[in-house]
């Protein structure tokens, strides 16, 4: 696991690090899970759905990435707790894993309202990446 | 968070103002102008939300000054608490950022025939039967399904639409800032993506900072407002704060999005991707705006119809109607708005956009928008606390016309940070801690209570005394809570 949250008065921000942009954006989308399911091993892979984004890897396609990702949450009430990422120069291509919504099982915690733009980071650091993103709680 | 992130300057200009002079960073067209006293200004400090003034400060057309109220944080791109106006005329912009992710994000407050000791035999039992019957927290449908067709029907007629369907009266509209319908809404604007997030959430309370409490009046501070109001010493008040939820968060998320280009393609420099504008006149500008108002009336809906569910529970528990129990609507008012507004900027009369992030419209008595029923007193500023102090409610003065565009604060502000809370809660339960002040909350999740526990926020008292020594806004009543529903 390569994510963790950074302070921020209101909201909450991720933090992500990985050897290479497919395991970012994977972890991003674990780390941005974690947040609605705090214990992500609650929710089993019994579903999975496939999912195309274009654009140039930069942090504007995590954003979109990540606010993909919670569109699905919030309309199919889907938890997600598994990616495969693959990240090209012209955008995303993923298979993520999850099951809808149970109530007994899966304590939820927070409503992520959106993504945002502000400090919204992606970024080589050393031999991997690095990217932060503040997320509206 | 580093103690003292803005190194800025500031410079005292009066009791209650604080000014970051626009010489501060080249780009500022305008001075920032922040509210608070000695106490709160170095809470204020520890953030960078006095950056964040600074920077909108930038945004092209703004007029007289960035505006903040005393409980600023830190948010993203605008802070929380901030107030700019921008001229059309002068090329001025609209700004998603300005509004904030949850448009009309608001505070309504209902009154009732019941007293302290009505109540507290039930209290348990209150709080239980809201906690049951109206939805909050993530992943939780509502009680109530719209068709793509009639959730657009919704957006473009407000809260007059709920009337239609027996789910809303009168007087409620009577009682609710812009009468539940702000003009302008373009429900086609709404994107499907924003429908689909939104088809069964009016009538949902969502999580974070969203509440439903069930208050007493503790003290009244203006005998004639708090009467006009219907408000009394002792009485039990149902407080609501909550705004459009998913459709809204996905409007401005589209908005952002679709501006992305517009500050290259308009010329315009900023200083922090969030702010992303574009001028009012522009397609992209009456775009947003379209949308922005469409959300902001379902906004409204939602408030209703919370507030209608809370009536049905409280008429189940004390097994009479809401109207013998007297729950009319004091006043809904939004906090999270842009609205084009008349004020006076150097001596002219000017239509300007008002974008409220976090701040309180505040009009005084006799303005043509306070309600007539509040035509003498001024509008009614409902300013929530935190869950274990008080939440306040005030009215406009005729100060906030001549400084802030007739504006005052929202809330008490956050102080800790979400991670900070939860450590300062470890080992704590906080529902006890509570229940020992008088107070019995119900949460979805521990950490819900421990991220919105009393002390995770400013001392809403403290906020309130700047707004009222400043003449933005004058106080009526102290609440106290003795019931709390969150996410």
């Amino acid at each position: 696991m390569s994510y963790e949250t950074f302070d921020h008065t209101a909201d909450v921000g991720l933090r992500v690090q990985a050897s290479e942009l497919n395991r970012l954006f994977a972890d991003a989308g674990r780390g941005l899970f974690s947040l609605i399911v705090p214990d992500l091993a609650s929710v089993r892979p019994l579903e999975s759905i496939h999912l195309e984004l274009s654009g140039e890897p930069s942090e504007l396609l995590l954003f979109d990435w990540l606010s993909e990702l919670l569109f699905i949450y919030e309309t199919r009430r889907l938890l997600l707790c598994e990616f495969d990422v693959m990240v090209s120069e012209s955008g995303v291509s993923a298979t993520a894993r999850g099951e809808p919504i149970d109530a007994v099982r899966h304590q939820l915690d927070h409503e992520v309202k959106a993504i945002t733009y502000h400090g919204l980071k992606l970024e080589r650091q050393g031999d991997g990446w690095l990217a932060e993103v503040i997320v509206d709680i | 968070m580093a103690k003292d992130a803005y190194r800025g300057p500031l410079e005292r200009t009066s009791e209650t103002t604080w000014r970051i002079p626009k010489s501060y960073r080249k780009g500022m067209r305008v001075d920032g102008i922040v509210y608070a006293d000695d106490k709160l200004v170095e809470l204020i400090r520890h953030d960078e939300a006095l950056d964040q003034v600074a920077n909108v400060a930038h945004l092209p057309g703004i007029q007289t000054a960035s505006l903040a109220m005393p409980d600023i944080h830190w948010g993203y791109g605008f802070c929380i608490g901030g107030v700019c106006a921008t001229d059309p005329a002068a090329g001025g912009v609209i700004s998603p950022g300005g509004v904030g992710y949850d448009i009309n994000c608001g505070v309504r407050l209902v009154r009732s025939n019941l007293n302290a000791a009505d109540v507290a035999p039930v209290q348990s039992q209150l709080v239980e039967e809201l906690f049951r019957n109206v939805p909050s927290g993530t992943g939780q449908g509502g009680n109530y399904r719209f068709t793509p067709r009639e959730l657009k029907q919704l957006m473009g007629d407000g809260v007059p639409f709920l009337v239609e369907r027996g789910l809303a009266v009168e007087s409620d509209l009577d009682h609710t800032e812009a009468r539940g319908k702000i003009a302008g809404a373009e429900p086609d604007y709404v994107s499907e993506r924003a429908l689909q997030r939104g088809y069964d959430q009016c009538g949902t309370l969502g999580s974070g900072n969203h509440f439903m409490e069930v208050q007493v009046v503790e003290a009244v501070f203006d005998d004639t407002a708090a009467r006009a109001m219907g408000l009394a010493q002792g009485m039990v008040c149902v407080m609501i704060h909550s705004g459009s939820r998913g459709l809204g968060y996905q409007v401005c998320d589209d908005a952002l999005r679709l501006l992305r280009k517009a500050p290259e393609k308009y010329g315009i420099h900023l200083p922090d991707r969030q702010l992303v504008c574009a001028p009012i006149e522009s397609p992209e500008g009456q775009h947003y705006l379209g949308a922005m108002c469409a959300a902001a009336n379902f906004a409204w809906c939602n408030r209703q119809l919370l507030m209608w569910q809370a009536r049905e529970c409280f008429a189940t528990v004390f097994n009479r109607s809401w109207e013998a129990l007297g729950m009319n609507l004091v006043y809904d008012v939004a906090h999270n708005i842009a609205k084009l507004e008349e004020h006076a900027v150097d001596g002219a009369q000017k239509q300007v956009w008002v974008h409220r992030k976090g701040a309180t419209r505040a009009f005084p008595a006799e303005h043509p928008e306070t309600p007539d029923a509040y035509k003498h007193i001024g509008q009614p500023v409902i300013i929530p606390g935190d869950m274990g102090r008080a939440s306040w409610v005030l009215v406009g003065q005729p100060g906030s016309m001549e400084q802030t565009f007739g504006s005052a604060c929202h809330g008490a502000g956050r102080v800790m940070s979400r991670n900070a809370a939860i450590k300062h809660a470890q080992g704590r339960r906080i529902d006890k801690e509570l229940a020992d002040r008088g107070v019995i909350a119900r949460a979805r999740s521990w950490k819900g209570l421990a991220e919105e526990q009393p002390d995770a926020y400013k001392n809403v008292d403290l906020v309130v005394e700047v707004v009222h020594r400043a003449g933005l806004a004058k106080k009526v009543a102290r609440m106290r809570p003795i019931g709390v529903i969150k996410g």
